[in-house]
């Protein structure tokens, strides 16, 4: 019972921070939402008892992702009237949620009815900082290592991109 | 949940309120009185109720009376946002109280049968709970500093928000390399793993094992505290208050408070991760709670010395020049005082001689042990707390671009170069 509650307290929280990123005019109130969201997942991940996703998010998507975007927001400076004019903007959600609608009523159901039965209920360790730890580790240790390869490109790249005009 | 698992709960959750919020008017008053001792002068010792001073904490308590009683004013400039500006500095205070919240106080209980941490949150990924709501109260700075529609404010902002950034990387690396050494991320964990011994003489507290990751450590700590000598967010003499110039009265406090609460959590996490966190030196709690009569014996003789010692210092200390006719309440506050502190002093004796004579059940050495500990941790807590008082009266303010390189350029590559002499080590050890 408490959990449902908690559980919805947390969606609408979500749902509502969501909503509020893509309506909000000003860019600082569309980070504030978007933290508030990314706060309310966190904590359905806490929800569910996953502690090392409940820490990840908040240590990248709260403490590392907001806080970046508010240093960006904060260096740039973003006048309202460069943001573009969106006058059907409450339309164009509400259409979106209609068309959006059946899709996942048809995905609820289907989960409700086909597949229930066929979840197998997790291990206890499912999701354990030890037990994630050692599958990166263990078994995906080539993929794990080439995502790094991956991301120090980027880095590299966008550093590369950012010092251009110094050369000259 | 047992009877005994509630009470241990609750115990520990009103310790670390305490620990956390009763801190600040003390923080506050250490803070003054030790400027005040470095550079020469007093500091406050004035304001008193009724002649009680206690060496002038009733300033601490003073100043939050005045902060509370202060007209709420708002700057007109200001016009949207509001709330949000209302609400960045309660980030920033409840993400520094909460970090507090995973530090042990004492060693695991076992009560019939029952683990019970001394944890206000009894979780087993302690550093991490730390370094990810510890990295929010960046957050209350940014919202705080950018709706306050200030220049100053904003230059606080982007040094806050930038250095906050740079310096999570080699706090990062510091821990990451602490947890190769130690094997886990759980805060009792390490504390348990400290009470070995390295070399066969030196307690192997984490200093003495990863020296480069605690010096890392401290200055990451130091940086992402706001703390002198990198107080560059707030530097008075540049910016006038940084993110903090628009806000007052309570508003401000909270900001205030957060950042004394943010170093009292700075100093916890470094003494469990590098001095031994609870523990006393070469006395592993179970050998404790096998010779607790011995102990308790050795505390009979010390504590009256050390008491003796105080009242001496005090009442020699709490008094006026002979010349002045009155001396405000001070001779009555030290006569009170010396009157508290023989009382304390024999109610302490008499549960020393009860633990050292008597036959004490296992169940109350357990609960004294665990008295002593959360002592000792309160005593180590309060050094490193001085220690970080001490160094922000001692060493003046780095310009921001020094704060910057000191971070990418020397502390980065040094985290990176103790983690790989770290992994090589304990590869070589394991092999």
């Amino acid at each position: 019972m408490s959990e449902s509650i908690i559980f919805y307290v947390l969606a609408l929280f979500l749902i509502g921070g969501a909503s509020g990123m893509i309506t909000a005019r000003r860019t600082i109130f569309s980070a504030a939402s978007f933290m508030l969201a990314m706060i309310a997942l966190a904590g359905m991940f806490a929800l569910l008892n996953q502690s090392f996703l409940f820490l990840a998010q908040l240590l990248v998507a709260v403490g590392a992702i907001i806080t970046l975007s508010m240093l960006v927001i904060v260096s740039v400076n973003i006048s309202e009237r460069y943001i573009p004019k969106e006058p059907h903007l409450g339309r164009d959600l509400l259409l979106g949620v209609v068309i959006a609608a059946p899709i996942v009523a048809l995905i609820i159901t289907a989960l409700r009815t086909h597949f229930a039965a066929s979840f197998a209920p997790i291990p206890d360790t499912f999701g354990t900082l030890a037990s994630i730890g050692a599958t990166l580790f263990a078994s995906w240790v080539l993929p794990f290592e080439l995502i790094s390869l991956l991301l120090l490109a980027a880095l590299i790249g966008a550093v590369v991109i950012s010092r251009k005009g110094e050369r000259s | 949940m047992s009877t005994a698992a509630l009470i241990v709960t609750l115990g520990s959750v009103v310790l670390a309120a305490l620990l956390a919020l009763m801190m600040i008017p003390v923080l506050v008053w250490l803070e003054r009185r030790i400027a005040g001792l470095i550079q020469d002068r007093v500091g406050p010792n004035r304001t008193n109720i009724m002649g009680f001073r206690l060496g002038g904490v009733i300033q601490s308590f003073a100043d939050v009376i005045k902060l509370v009683f202060k007209e709420e004013y708002y700057p007109g400039h200001i016009q949207t946002g509001r709330a949000l500006y209302i609400l960045a500095p309660a980030i920033t205070f409840s993400a520094a109280l909460l970090a507090f919240m995973t530090i042990p106080f004492a060693d695991t209980l076992h009560v019939s049968g029952e683990a019970l941490r001394i944890q206000a949150l009894p979780v087993d990924y302690g550093i991490l709970w730390y370094l990810a709501i510890g990295a929010l109260g960046i957050i209350g700075v940014l919202f705080g500093g950018w709706l306050s529609h200030n220049k100053y404010a904003l230059l606080g902002t982007q040094r806050a928000g930038s250095m906050g950034l740079s310096y999570e990387l080699p706090l990062g690396l510091a821990v990451v390399s602490m947890l190769l050494t130690y094997n886990t991320i759980d805060f009792n964990a390490m504390v348990a793993w400290q009470t070995q011994t390295v070399l066969g003489f030196l307690p192997a507290w984490g200093v003495v094992v990863q020296p480069l990751a605690f010096i890392l450590f401290s200055v990451a700590l130091f940086a992402e505290t706001n703390r002198a000598p990198f107080n560059v967010v707030e530097g008075e003499s540049e910016i006038v208050s940084g993110h903090m110039t628009e806000f007052s009265a309570m508003k401000f406090a909270l900001y205030f408070m957060g950042e004394y609460i943010a170093m009292n959590s700075a100093a916890a996490v470094i003494i469990t991760m590098f001095f031994g966190g609870y523990q006393l030196p070469y006395l592993s709690s179970a050998e404790l709670i096998e010779s607790f009569g011995t102990f308790s014996l050795a505390l009979m003789v010390i504590t009256p010395l050390i008491i003796y010692a105080f009242i001496r210092w005090m009442r020699r200390n709490n008094d006026v020049r002979s010349t002045l006719s009155h001396d405000g309440g001070r001779r009555f506050e030290a006569r009170v005082l010396t009157i508290v502190l023989l009382i304390k002093l024999v109610v302490l004796e008499l549960i020393f001689a009860y633990f050292a004579f008597a036959q004490p059940s296992a169940l109350q050495t357990q609960i004294a042990v665990a008295v002593v500990q959360i002592a000792v941790f309160i005593v180590k807590l309060m050094l490193f707390n001085i220690f970080f008082i001490v160094v922000r009266w001692t060493l003046p303010r780095f310009r921001f671009d020094q704060v910057q390189r000191l971070g990418w350029y020397y502390l980065l590559p040094l985290g990176l170069l103790n983690i790989f002499i770290t992994a090589i080590v304990i590869v070589g050890v394991g092999s």
